[in-house]
């Protein structure tokens, strides 16, 4: 990773429109660059890490801590108080939008991030895809919206199955049928449309294809906005819950060479296309044959980056920053190399046995592992209290090996060893993702966590390891500490006597 | 200090028979004691599981710091009194650890007569609180009594040492700074009331608890009032209303739980520190007591090898071995304290007598803690003896030990009898402790020796009277005196009457010196001096 | 004296059955040898039971304590007689008033039932508002306190089922 001080730092002072681990994040690329760093906060978290981190810190109202941090107004006004120069957005929050990226520019700051219409155009997924389309990126074949059933069949076998069929106009799964035959079709079509009708009011059906046991791969990409773009290689991402990634790797597992270099071929080909300027992702599924189609392209620093970087052994803000303050791409395609395989893993406050729901409580005690090949991004304290304000991500643990075998063996081990307690969370469930036969086989695809979740649930502990953590439990009570302790001899010595 | 060295055989024929006798001893002494603990009427369990009431044992065992001994006191009081319906003198009464300070336990038991006192169980908690006040032992009394037994009101009512006696100890022992809690769990009723009453705490569990002068019954037939319990002196009215009770407790596990606490809140009073080593355990098997104490009490034995058995690592510093035989004197230590032991091996000479004196002076100057090991027939009797002063030099031994600044504790190992015992320190001499062996007797004298000089005196009075000796008259008196003198003689009867505060397996004698011995710490030494002795 | 702990729904019971020459533990009646238990503090790193080193992380949390140990993570809830006693009906059966005041408002209703803890009526007395609390759980069997309405001291605002009836 680039670090050291820059001898002649393209901002003076940036405004991180963010919080958490990820502005922790961008504060200490800050620093290395010499570049003074300003926090925002909304009262109830006045005391955060990413304050005390920073080099100074605003203080911004509203509602509720989320809808604070969504104030553009507000945020771009104290970046101006304060005299940044730069805003950078982090990913979330107001990251993808382009309202606040068209704020930013007309107060005269820089937005380190692509340009207003790049964010407006991919924020879209209508336009995305057919820009997408446009440029010779896959996109997954589809039957647009319609009411002429007859003509919907047609087309619908055309494309060839499975297919998936919804109603065009709503979500929530009605009328949402998976079509495997011809014979199928017409009776599910015919369904999805009264169902469309009796629930939107708009008989439309739609379909696409649909791809079985999908993988989600997704292309980091930079843009020097004036057409030139690179990737920084691919990073698969199919280990979700609730729609939701928790682990992350780089680079995908078994996916085959000249695959690789297509899918990430076709990511640069689409940030040239859009003139792309600064960091993007562009996400893919990957269908069991190898087919694979964009499904979006998100226009900011992903949460996973690190496992990028920890491949390529760059540092993404600081490319973010220098491209953002108008410089060129400091390497060409060629000049990127991968080494080794790097593995994020999402800690969440959240309970795995119990569908995955938010966890709240208070940070009691934090002992992470530290080692050169391990990051835990973190903006924790202990004492914090974890509520439903924010996202339930707390933290992310990302583990670097010679091989993918070597990364899972050191993420298994750095989870072990974190001791993160006062909220339940996914760690040990995390474990068990990484543990199980499947991953190490790379045999990856969204539906992962829902097709192992038997074999993913904790197992009773066994009853010498019960009988430990009740020993280690009650010598934490200062009462039975005190019991063992305070008794005065020769009662100690004597012990348990009935006369 | 050097290691005694034992000389017993235990493969001999004295030995194993001696160890027959005395397990067979022991084993009667456990029977008696698990009866008084634990055999009750099944009525009475019955009543008590409907109540939800736990066993006052069960309560106790909660109330204790885990791991930690309980030394019960006189657990065999009572046991020839009443016909035996007063098991324990209906009281349990010990000394263990709660929340890390040395406690005095002191319980009712409401599996009989709904926890009545006996004259016995007054003179038992008479006792326990001497020994509370003698030791500044804290207290924690487990109230679940009616009161007294008002059948034997004379006998447990009117005099000096009778109920009185337990509430005037309770208020000195709240001016000597010595706290006491009372955790409520039956009905107290009448002098059982005043137990919370003078407790410097209280705690009472909601639904079973009460305390009450005069219970339902009583108010109606005096003054025609119908109230129940929970108006009358429940908890919700006594923590609420009249402040009798402090606490509330919501189950008898509460109650407890809350009585832990509160005694964790206590001051932890400085110990008088006495010299204390590491401590160590007896290099020889003390069960080889069983075999070196004979099967016959009128048999000699070296009470050196008791001593052996009971002291660390067997170590024993001999004070003027080869003077004064009979009594042998030195230091040791009892799981770490250092005492001074003085033991009988045979009749009280003058030079032992003086022995046993300046060694007693010796410790006190020394804060010594003195344990004495009684086997002892008396001083020795006789024209020579006379002459050479054996009255004044044994009179010496008591001034001496009468009037000892330092805690002071007994063993009775196997006999006591005659002047023996108040030179050895026996219940008059307020030692702290003073514990029997099941084997021991005690009297003016022994059995035979009484119907010997019964049967001399009568029949020299019938020679006065100028008949003949009736011999087979003689035969009966000297049987019925023999038998009559066995029975009071017995360890059973001595700790039936609490002339003693229990009595103990010989294998616990190390253990009960340990907790007693530790216990005394607790108060400070009292002033030196002597009165006069006769020189 | 017993600890218990819950862990997962099920009471486990620990005791001290002796300290020296080693500290011996018993859970649920089985005995442990703890060694390494420094006198200074709790020492958590070189502790071993039954000759194993014992490694975990812990912290106390507000009804217990939180134990990592071999790269899991264990809530344990401590039960105390209070609150055994309190879900057992144990309690007491009313809410009386601490001082005279005024009833601001009654937040149950006959029938309800209660947590030990949670307010059954807010009062207002001597310009101080209180909220007054269900002494255990149960079933709100009475309420006495109408909104607005004045009572004097130790008046009885509420009361619950008694536990054979509730």
């Amino acid at each position: 990773m680039m670090t050291g001080q820059d001898d002649n730092p393209p901002f003076r002072k940036v405004l991180i429109a963010n919080r958490g681990e990820i502005a922790c994040r961008v504060i200490r690329t800050l620093r290395e660059m010499g570049i003074a760093s300003v926090a925002i906060h909304h009262p109830v978290e006045a005391r955060a890490r990413h304050v005390r981190e920073a080099d100074e810190a605003v203080e911004i109202s509203g509602e509720t801590p989320v809808s604070a941090h969504l104030d553009i107004g507000q945020i771009v006004g104290a970046a101006r108080a304060v005299g940044a120069d730069a805003i950078h957005p982090g990913y979330g929050f107001l990251s993808e939008n382009a309202r606040f990226a068209r704020a930013v520019d007309e107060a005269g700051l820089t937005f380190i991030g692509p340009d207003a219409e790049t964010i407006a155009l991919m924020g879209d997924k209508i336009s995305a895809r057919q820009f997408a389309a446009d440029y010779g990126v896959p996109v997954a074949p589809s039957v647009m919206p319609t009411e002429d059933l007859a003509e919907f069949t047609r087309q619908a076998t055309a494309i060839g199955f499975p297919l998936l069929i919804k109603a065009a106009a709503g979500g929530g799964g009605k009328g949402m049928s998976i079509v495997r035959s011809a014979e199928e079709l017409e009776g599910a079509a015919r369904h999805a449309a009264s169902e469309a009708q009796r629930y939107f009011g708009d008989g439309r059906v739609y379909a696409e294809l649909f791809v079985e046991r999908p993988r989600h791969i997704e292309v980091q990409v930079f843009g020097d906005g004036k057409g030139g773009a690179i990737h920084l290689f691919e990073r698969e991402c199919s280990v979700q819950r609730r729609f939701q990634k928790i682990i992350e790797e780089a680079p995908a597992a078994n996916l085959p060479a000249a695959l690789r270099d297509e899918i990430c071929a076709s990511a640069v080909r689409l940030a040239a296309a859009a003139n792309y300027r600064n960091a993007g992702t562009v996400e893919y599924i990957l269908g069991a044959d190898g087919r694979f189609f964009f499904l979006e392209m998100n226009t900011r620093l992903q949460v996973e980056h690190p496992v990028t970087e920890m491949i390529t052994g760059l540092d993404l803000v600081r490319l973010q920053i220098e491209i953002a303050a108008g410089r060129d791409l400091p390497f060409a395609q060629d000049d990127v190399t991968a080494n080794g395989h790097a593995i994020e893993c999402r800690i969440c406050a959240e309970d795995p046995e119990r569908d995955f729901l938010p966890e709240t409580g208070t940070i009691l005690h934090l002992d992470a592992p530290q080692a050169a090949y391990l990051r835990f991004e973190n903006a924790l304290d202990r004492g914090q209290r974890v509520t439903a304000d924010f996202d339930p991500m707390l933290a992310k643990l990302v583990a670097h090996g010679p091989d993918r075998a070597g990364a899972t063996r050191r993420a298994i081990a750095a989870l072990h060893d974190l001791a993160l307690l006062g909220v339940k969370t996914n760690i040990d469930y995390l474990a068990r993702v990484l543990g199980h036969p499947a991953f190490a086989a790379g045999d990856l695809h969204t539906g992962f966590v829902v097709q192992h979740k038997a074999a993913l649930a904790a197992a009773e502990p066994d009853e010498a390891t019960r009988d430990k953590v009740l020993i280690a439990a009650a010598l934490g009570l200062r009462d039975f500490r005190d019991l063992i302790l305070g008794v005065p001899e020769p009662h100690a010595s004597i012990g348990l006597w009935r006369n | 200090m050097s290691r005694l060295q034992s000389s017993i055989n235990t493969a001999s024929a004295d030995f194993r028979r001696n160890e027959a006798h005395n397990r067979r001893l022991v084993a009667e002494f456990r029977a008696k004691q698990e009866a008084a603990r634990h055999s009750r009427p099944q009525r009475d369990l019955d009543r008590l599981a409907r109540q939800q009431k736990m066993p006052q044992r069960k309560r106790i065992e909660m109330l204790l710091d885990p791991g930690t001994p309980f030394l019960e006191l006189s657990s065999l009081a009572a046991n020839m009194a009443y016909g035996g319906e007063s098991p324990s003198a209906s009281s349990i009464v010990g000394i263990g650890m709660v929340s890390g300070r040395e406690v005095m336990i002191r319980a009712d038991d409401p599996t009989v007569k709904g926890g009545a006192w006996y004259p016995l169980t007054v003179k038992k908690i008479v006792r326990a609180l001497d020994i509370a006040m003698e030791n500044r032992l804290p207290v924690v009394h487990l109230c679940d009594s009616a009161g007294g037994f008002l059948q034997l009101q004379s006998e447990l009512f009117p005099d000096r040492y009778m109920g009185g006696r337990i509430f005037r100890n309770q208020s000195l022992l709240s001016k000597m700074g010595v706290k006491q809690l009372a955790l409520v769990f039956g009905h107290c009723t009448a002098g059982g009331a005043y137990i919370p009453g003078l407790s410097d705490y209280s705690v009472i569990v909601r639904g079973t608890g009460a305390v009450f002068l005069g219970g339902p019954p009583l108010v109606k037939a005096a003054t025609g009032e119908d109230v129940t319990v929970e108006e009358l002196g429940g908890a919700e009215m006594h923590t609420s209303v009249s402040g009798t009770c402090d606490y509330p407790a919501d189950s008898e596990e509460h109650a407890i739980e809350i009585g832990r606490d509160i005694v964790s809140q206590w001051d932890r009073l400085p110990r008088w520190e006495a010299q204390r080593e590491t401590p160590e355990e007896p290099f020889y098997d003390p069960a080889e007591i069983y075999g070196i104490v004979p099967d016959d009490i009128k048999k000699a034995f070296d009470m050196r090898e008791i001593i052996a058995r009971i002291v660390d690592g067997s170590r024993f510093h001999e004070y003027k071995p080869n003077y004064g035989t009979t009594l042998v004197c030195g230091f040791a230590n009892i799981w770490g304290f250092k005492v001074g032991i003085l033991a009988n091996n045979g009749v009280l000479f003058n030079d032992s007598s003086i022995k046993g004196a300046h060694f007693i002076e010796l410790c006190n100057q020394n804060n010594t803690p003195l344990v004495f090991l009684q086997n002892i027939t008396g001083y020795m009797v006789g024209r020579e003896y006379e002459r050479r002063g054996i009255t004044k030099d044994g009179a010496k031994m008591i001034m001496a030990q009468s009037c000892s600044r330092v805690p002071k504790f007994t063993v009775m190992c196997n006999g006591s009898f005659g002047a023996g015992n108040y030179g050895m320190c026996g219940r008059a001499f307020d030692g702290r402790f003073l514990f029997s062996w099941p084997n021991h007797q005690i009297g003016v004298m022994g059995g035979d020796q009484a119907a010997n000089t019964l049967a001399e005196v009568k029949a020299n009075q019938m020679k006065r009277n100028g008949g003949a000796v009736d011999q087979s008259e003689i035969d009966r008196l000297w049987e019925e005196t023999r038998k009559a003198y066995q029975e009071q003689l017995s360890a059973y009867h001595s700790t039936s009457e609490l002339w003693d505060d229990g009595i103990i397996d010989p294998l616990d004698t190390r253990n009960a010196l340990g907790v007693a011995i530790s216990a005394s710490l607790n108060a400070p030494l009292g002033p030196p001096g002597y009165g006069v002795f006769r020189f | 004296m017993v600890l218990k702990l819950d862990l997962d729904g099920t009471v486990h019971h620990l005791t001290i059955l002796a300290r020296r020459p080693h500290l011996v533990v018993s859970v649920d009646g089985r005995r442990h040898v703890v060694q390494g238990l420094d006198e200074a503090g709790d020492g958590s790193r070189q502790l071993t039971v039954d000759g194993e080193p014992l490694a975990f992380a812990r912290a106390g949390s507000a009804d217990g304590v939180i134990v990592r140990l071999d790269g899991r993570s264990f809530a344990l809830r401590r039960l105390d007689a209070a609150a055994e006693a309190s879900a057992a009906g144990g309690g007491a059966n009313v809410v009386r008033a601490p001082m005279p005041g005024t009833v601001i408002v009654v937040h149950k209703r006959v029938g309800d039932s209660v947590q030990r803890g949670e307010t059954i009526v807010t009062i207002e007395s001597m310009k101080l508002q209180m909220k007054l609390d269900a002494p255990r759980d149960g079933e709100i069997a009475e309420i006495a306190a109408r909104e607005g309405e004045g009572f004097d001291k130790d008046a009885v605002l509420a009361r619950l089922a008694a536990p054979a009836e509730g």
